[in-house]
């Protein structure tokens, strides 16, 4: 009976819509970077599957038209940048070095620390991606042939740790510069890091919004070379 | 109908970018040519903003619930993960303290630069 009713593709849309609003509202709530929807949204649909023993085939008949606008999602970035591009202009050549170093040093860290660490070759694929914005960073996984939900954890994570750490790590650092400071936290922990530079002073958070397409579209480019 | 207008060009600008995907001799994700195409056209003009704001925000705005069924997806991954846990959180952190180190010196580096140029510019006028 269960496992007729969930075979609905309504299922797994209605746990998604249903499992996201519940997140939405926790962080409303807590008002904390930690109180991450997507996390507490996974976390609710996973407990949810286990609990009821819904074979996870069957959440994907009805989620995988929500992960259909991914890619839409993703082009529609094209409108953010586009709204940024004034101060993208200004800053162009700190911009596009910054962004190109921070991607570079992010990708090589991560090979360098899965050898380290003698992880299997498909975690280092993987996790190649995880400082940029998600929809970008499973495009990367999908094209080096990574699991993307291991991607979509630790650009989570990733993020998640950003927007707790980045005011500390400014000071730690001496970064006096806001321009500066803006796009390492872009660079290094994309959107959820951003919201925390939105909260630091507006060129900290423009910086870092720009800083979420560039360092997106270099990532992309450096992967077509590994 | 707005909307509809709007969903065209979106979706249209992403059967674009899977068209040139399948075509081009290496491989590209075909939303970030949908993304790229969708730029030039609003800066060259021939999209303007309103031609794809109210789709537009509407993703740009609920971005993170397109990535949940990939997040739950970690379910057939788990044990990858758990074996993994300890070497997966320290890459997270120790790759994010290097990014964030390496784009700050990288800018105040270049940006140094650029004031001692700009200055010495200055100078010679």
């Amino acid at each position: 009976m269960l496992n007729t009713l969930t075979s609905s593709p309504l299922f797994g849309i209605l746990l998604t819509l249903g499992s996201f609003s519940v997140g939405v509202m926790v962080q409303k709530k807590l008002k904390t970077p930690l109180a991450n929807p997507l996390i507490i949204a996974a976390a609710l649909s996973i407990g949810l599957l286990q609990l009821f023993h819904i074979p996870l085939a069957n959440y994907q008949t009805g989620s995988s038209y929500i992960s259909l606008f991914l890619g839409p999602a993703t082009a529609a970035l094209a409108l953010s940048i586009y709204r940024q591009y004034p101060v993208l202009k200004a800053n162009l050549l700190p911009v596009i070095a910054g962004s190109a170093v921070g991607s570079a040093v992010s990708m090589g860290s991560v090979l360098f620390l899965c050898k380290l660490f003698r992880l299997e070759e498909i975690m280092a694929k993987s996790l190649l991606s995880k400082s940029v914005t998600t929809a970008i960073a499973i495009e990367v996984t999908q094209q080096q042939g990574g699991l993307a939900p291991i991607t979509v954890a630790a650009v989570v994570i990733t993020g998640v740790m950003g927007a707790v750490f980045s005011p500390l790590l400014i000071r730690l650092l001496r970064i006096k510069d806001p321009v500066a400071a803006g796009l390492a936290i872009g660079t290094s922990s994309h959107a959820l890091g951003t919201t925390k530079a939105l909260e630091i002073g507006q060129v900290e958070g423009a910086m870092s919004s720009i800083a979420i397409g560039t360092a997106g579209l270099v990532t992309v480019l450096f992967a077509l070379f590994l | 109908m707005e909307i509809i207008l709007e969903l065209i060009i979106i979706l249209g600008a992403c059967f674009i970018g899977e068209i040139l995907s399948a075509v081009l001799p290496f491989s590209f994700p075909s939303s970030i040519i949908a993304m790229i195409l969708l730029f030039l056209l609003l800066l060259c003009g021939i999209l303007k903003e309103k031609h794809l704001s109210h789709v537009g925000d509407f993703l740009l705005k609920n971005m993170s619930i397109f990535f949940l069924p990939a997040a739950v997806g970690i379910l057939e991954h788990f044990s990858i993960i758990r074996q993994a846990l300890i070497p997966f959180l320290l890459i997270c952190a120790i790759t994010l303290l290097l990014t964030f180190a390496a784009t700050a010196y990288t800018v105040m580096g270049v940006r140094a630069l650029q004031r001692h140029f700009s200055k010495g510019g200055k100078n010679r006028a």
